[in-house]
């Protein structure tokens, strides 16, 4: 951008000039590159910001890209690539040397699981996931950044895209970050030839503005009536509300939503022996945004270990009645019979191989722990080492607040089940019950307990597992379904609205216990609700005419407790399946007013909701977004032009000589204008003679020519002058023309 | 090139440089009297005159270069000496000889044609370079050595020599070297057909110039050189000189020298008073550099000229 003074001529070409070596294609284009390569680092650093502390794997980076740009002067392509495969190759293979897995003999099983990665199964159900990262993050980084000090732009993109490409089919790259790596590829492609065949300020420009073209349509078409109907959020999630999708269909990975809805179909009936939480998975990896299982399913080897200590059999069997992708069963199932659908997950839940279908049925026993409340208080903390490894995780990025927080609602407990009883009452009693919830950005635990004032049964899990682990005490996040409404002797009929997530809590000798922090009362209300609106005695005769009943038996609170220990765990009643896992396909009425969790935080209702701060990445959007709009502004000249009008109306006095001279330059500026700029050769006598200008002209040019070729120098020869352009200007611009 | 801003100047009558621009405008409306038409080469030898520099004419025979000379010397009334150079003259013809008095027993400097205030050199390319270059030295150091004696030239000393070119073949074309102290190189040019028939009606009887009378002394004279040299170049203007000169140098063989450069300043200096400015110009100096510079400059090939080569200087280098 060139200044309007004449003496800034020369400084304008400097400017001009220093703002092209540092806007170089060069550089712009290395940019790029890195964005790309930071896309996919993003994402890996995501993962290991889950399972724990992300150092490592910044010095990993970080040598990566040092050693790139040293070997870049030195190597050739060749043997950079070279390089690059093996460590490729060595990662993957101390990965799998350290999983103890042997390579040649299960080709087959490692070439499905890949398959599965790239069908959008996350990375994060890998087994040693920080070790993998580690093992395979220098190659891709290496290369790409090797490839692109060397100006081989086109092979930087390929390198880095490649990388990309697998995160985004694992579904491990959000959308945001992905669109940041397409806008890196395409810069480094586009600045890469710019460098490459030369270019000038213009052609870079152009191409800054097709960048910002390219994320503001994206950002845009979606909200464009009769636009794409599923439309790009940039900021929050939304979008799908019914979490059975991703719950119950057994998906390795579960996200927590937001506003969600009740379904009143039935999916299921059960005849069993005893009133249980029929549970359908648990996840043992948090992410701070959600839920991932790690490891994959087996086939059901014919019989299952039961808990170590004393436990109480439950057999159930379980009739199908609508589409089901699960396979719900009191915990601990022992033995699956009447179908040969049955998995089994790491975590030793069950699952079927395919979706059972109305009609389908089959038969669990489960041998549910059954210690009684000073059992588990003595368990002690001697925990088996895998478990601890297993169910003690959390992100590195979790705020310490959490853990502050617990260590007070903990404070004086003196053993796990204590603190568990604690945290499960300080949530029940703390939070209110609701299925309206904005879904806040960041860290759902921390978020829920500080921020929100209601939730419903994902929120209070997800925050008392992370509460658990911050205390060392081993917990997992289950799904599945409340015991739903008993129509008859043992029989119990499930709907979707009976979905739930709960908790499970390790104990020594014991197993997993289970643990409810979602408060009773509001959820049967909500439940019952939904029921009366969907005028659900109509539909089924299985739910017959049970509501009142069900309403009024709250039933005691459910198993691992033994009846003769009063327990203080008097919250759970299993009648009270809360929302939160519903299905698409029901009649559902959406609950509306959503709540702003900003303003029901903390300081009462007064206070006005603050704007949430952008992330990192949407910063970087809105970057590209300034940056293209600042090159088509330069392009076409309007920052030139507003500057201009200005400069031209409006003079600052300086001293009289610096005036004077500012005020011929705004004649010069309006004759040029006006007939044609003065030739670079030509003088001012000269120019103002061949214009045949005006007297007011001629008398300004007096004033310019005595303060500078004479030195004659006076305050008021400055106001002569600067009144005679004022004048000048203003009649011939107006005062807003231009 | 008019100024009409005389009177904004607001300047007193008697200023000194206001009277150096009354007189060098009177002296060349004498001069007009004589001479018709080559009203901006009257001017051009004037300001000379004030710059304190020496002119060349260089032109066809019989346009008036030397009547121009001549009225030029007599509108003043310092002494004014006519030399005729040809293939045979002395070096001591111009400067004087030294010649033995019988009486004093001593030697007596008899001062050639070159002491006097306005001399002529007709021709200065007929005679031979050592010839040219005792003109030549007294115009430099403004003074001539005769057998080891050194005799100081009568102040103010001005040279108007004339240059023919035609009869190129009998002639010593003088060095860059020695073109380089004359101030002004100037083509007169044929006048115009109304000029022309003005100049013949005025030659018949008497001839104009046996009437032309002094109009100023050699004292006035001195005082408007010196205030001359008062006239105000501000930065801008010597840069501009300085740009000028840089340009000739990187388009040419040979550029214009620094002696060139403070030529044009003083040239420029004149033309400004002559305007009846105190100050100079960018005008000014563009007006003297088309007679300043040229015949300082030597071009590689003989498609361009001098002139081309300060055209091209005086398009692109911007005036600020």
């Amino acid at each position: 951008m060139s200044t309007g003074t004449g003496s800034g001529a020369s400084h304008a070409s400097e400017t001009e000039t220093d703002a092209g070596s540092r806007f170089s294609p060069r550089r712009l284009a290395l940019v790029s590159a890195g964005t790309l390569v930071f896309s996919f680092v993003a994402a890996l650093y995501q993962i290991i910001d889950v399972v724990g502390d992300p150092t490592t794997f910044v010095v990993v980076v970080g040598g990566s890209l040092f050693l790139a740009t040293a070997l870049s002067r030195v190597l050739r392509a060749r043997t950079a690539f070279t390089i690059g495969v093996v460590l490729l190759v060595g990662g993957i293979w101390s990965y799998a040397s350290a999983l103890g897995v042997d390579v040649f003999a299960m080709q087959d099983s490692i070439i499905n699981d890949v398959m599965s990665l790239l069908t959008g199964l996350s990375v994060l159900r890998l087994e040693m996931i920080e070790l993998w990262v580690v093992s395979v993050t220098p190659a891709p980084v290496f290369l790409t950044w090797y490839l692109a000090m060397r100006s081989r732009y086109v092979a930087t993109v390929v390198a880095g895209g490649a990388t990309l490409t697998f995160f985004v089919l694992t579904g491990d790259v959000g959308t945001t970050v992905a669109l940041l790596g397409v806008l890196g590829a395409a810069g480094t492609i586009g600045f890469g030839r710019l460098d490459r065949f030369g270019g000038d300020h213009s052609a870079t420009d152009v191409l800054a503005v097709v960048l910002a073209v390219m994320v503001v349509l994206t950002l845009t078409v979606s909200v464009v009536p009769g636009g794409t109907s599923q439309p790009f959020q940039l900021l929050g999630a939304g979008g799908d509300r019914t979490m059975e999708a991703s719950l119950i269909n057994n998906d390795q990975r579960l996200t927590v939503q937001g506003s969600i809805e009740l379904s009143p179909e039935v999916r299921f009936t059960v005849e069993s022996d005893e009133r249980a939480y029929w549970r359908v998975g648990a996840y043992n990896r948090y992410t701070g945004d959600g839920w991932v299982r790690s490891g994959s399913a087996q086939e059901y080897p014919g019989q299952l270990p039961g808990p170590p200590g004393r436990t109480e059999t439950i057999d159930q069997r379980v009739v199908v009645e609508s589409r089901l992708n699960a396979m719900p069963a009191a915990w601990r199932p022992v033995s699956v019979s009447d179908t040969d659908n049955a998995m089994v997950s790491r975590l030793a839940g069950l699952q079927p191989a395919r979706p059972f279908t109305a009609g389908d049925s089959y038969r669990v026993t489960s041998r549910q722990p059954d210690a009684t409340v000073a059992e588990l208080q003595e368990a002690g903390e001697d925990y088996p080492d895998d478990i601890e490894d297993r169910y003690t995780q959390l992100p590195a990025s979790t705020p310490d607040r959490v853990e502050d927080r617990t260590d007070r609602v903990t404070d004086g407990a003196d053993n796990p089940y204590e603190t568990a009883t604690r945290i499960e009452q300080h949530l029940e009693e703390g939070k209110a019950y609701s299925l309206d919830v904005e879904r806040p950005d960041g860290n759902i635990a921390d978020s829920f307990l500080f921020e929100m004032e209601q939730g419903y049964c994902t929120y209070y899990a997800t925050t008392m597992v992370t509460m658990l682990r911050t205390q060392d005490i081993p917990a997992r996040f289950v799904t599945g379904y409340t015991p739903g409404e008993e129509t008859g002797d043992g029989e119990y009929v499930v709907r979707g609205l009976d979905s739930h997530a709960w908790v499970e809590v390790y104990f020594p000798e014991t197993g997993w216990v289970k643990f409810d922090p979602t408060p009773a009362g509001p959820r049967s209300e909500a439940e019952q609700s939904r029921l009366e609106d969907a005028g659900v005695s109509d539909t089924d005769v299985d739910t017959g005419d049970d509501d009142e009943e069900e309403t009024e038996t709250p039933t005691d609170t459910p198993d691992p407790l033994t009846d003769d220990t009063p327990t203080t765990r008097s919250a759970t009643d299993p009648r009270d399946g809360p929302g939160g896992i519903t299905a698409t396909d029901t009649v559902t009425e959406e609950t509306t007013a959503p709540s702003r969790t900003a303003n029901a935080s903390g300081g009462g209702s007064g206070g006005l909701p603050l704007p949430e701060l952008p992330s990192g990445e949407q910063l970087a959007l809105g970057a590209v977004v300034l940056v293209g709009l600042a090159a088509g502004i330069r392009r076409t000249g309007a920052a030139e032009r507003a500057y201009r009008a200005v400069w031209l109306r409006w003079q600052p006095r300086r001293d009289p000589a610096s005036d004077v001279e500012r005020a011929f330059e705004r004649l010069e500026y309006v004759l040029a204008r006006e007939h044609r700029p003065r030739r670079p050769g030509e003088t001012p006598r000269q120019y103002l003679d061949s214009i045949d200008a005006d007297e007011r002209a001629r008398a300004l040019y007096d004033r310019y020519e005595r303060v500078r070729y004479a030195g004659e120098v006076s305050e008021q020869v400055a106001e002569d002058a600067v009144g005679l352009a004022d004048r000048i200007v203003s009649d011939r611009t107006g005062r807003f023309g231009s | 090139m008019t100024d009409a801003d005389t009177s904004s100047a607001g300047r007193r009558a008697d200023d000194p440089v206001e009277e150096a621009g009354a007189l060098a405008r009177r002296v060349a409306a004498n001069v007009e009297e004589v001479i018709v038409g080559h009203h901006d080469q009257i001017e051009h030898i004037l300001t000379a005159l004030l710059g304190r520099g020496h002119v060349l004419l260089e032109d066809v025979p019989g346009v008036g270069k030397t009547m121009l000379a001549r009225s030029v010397a007599a509108s003043f009334d310092g002494s004014f000496k006519r030399v005729q150079f040809t293939p045979d003259l002395l070096p001591s013809d111009i400067t004087g000889v030294n010649v033995f008095n019988q009486k004093t027993q001593e030697f007596d400097f008899r001062p050639g044609p070159v002491f006097a205030n306005v001399v002529l050199g007709d021709e200065i390319n007929r005679a031979p370079p050592k010839t040219q270059s005792a003109l030549l030295e007294a115009m430099e150091e403004t003074q001539v050595t005769v057998d080891g004696e050194t005799y100081e030239m009568p102040a103010p000393f001005t040279v108007i020599a004339t240059q023919n070119t035609v009869e190129r073949d009998r002639t010593y074309e003088l060095p860059m070297a020695e073109l380089d102290r004359f101030m002004k190189k100037l083509h007169l040019g044929y006048p115009g057909q109304d000029d022309e028939a003005a100049m013949l009606d005025r030659v018949v009887g008497n001839h104009p110039i046996e009437d032309l009378s002094a109009v100023a002394t050699l004292d006035d004279l001195r005082d408007a050189r010196q205030a001359v040299a008062t006239v105000t170049v501000e930065e801008a203007v010597r840069e501009y000189v300085t740009r000028l000169a840089g340009y000739t140098r990187e388009h040419a063989q040979l550029g214009v020298s620094p002696r060139g450069s403070i030529a044009l300043l003083r040239a420029a200096q004149a033309r400004a008073a002559l305007s009846g400015r105190s100050y100079v110009v960018p005008d000014d100096i563009q007006t003297e550099a088309w007679v300043v510079m040229p015949h300082r400059i030597q071009t590689a090939t003989a498609e361009t000229t001098g002139v081309d080569v300060v055209s091209g200087a005086l398009e692109t280098v911007p005036v600020e």
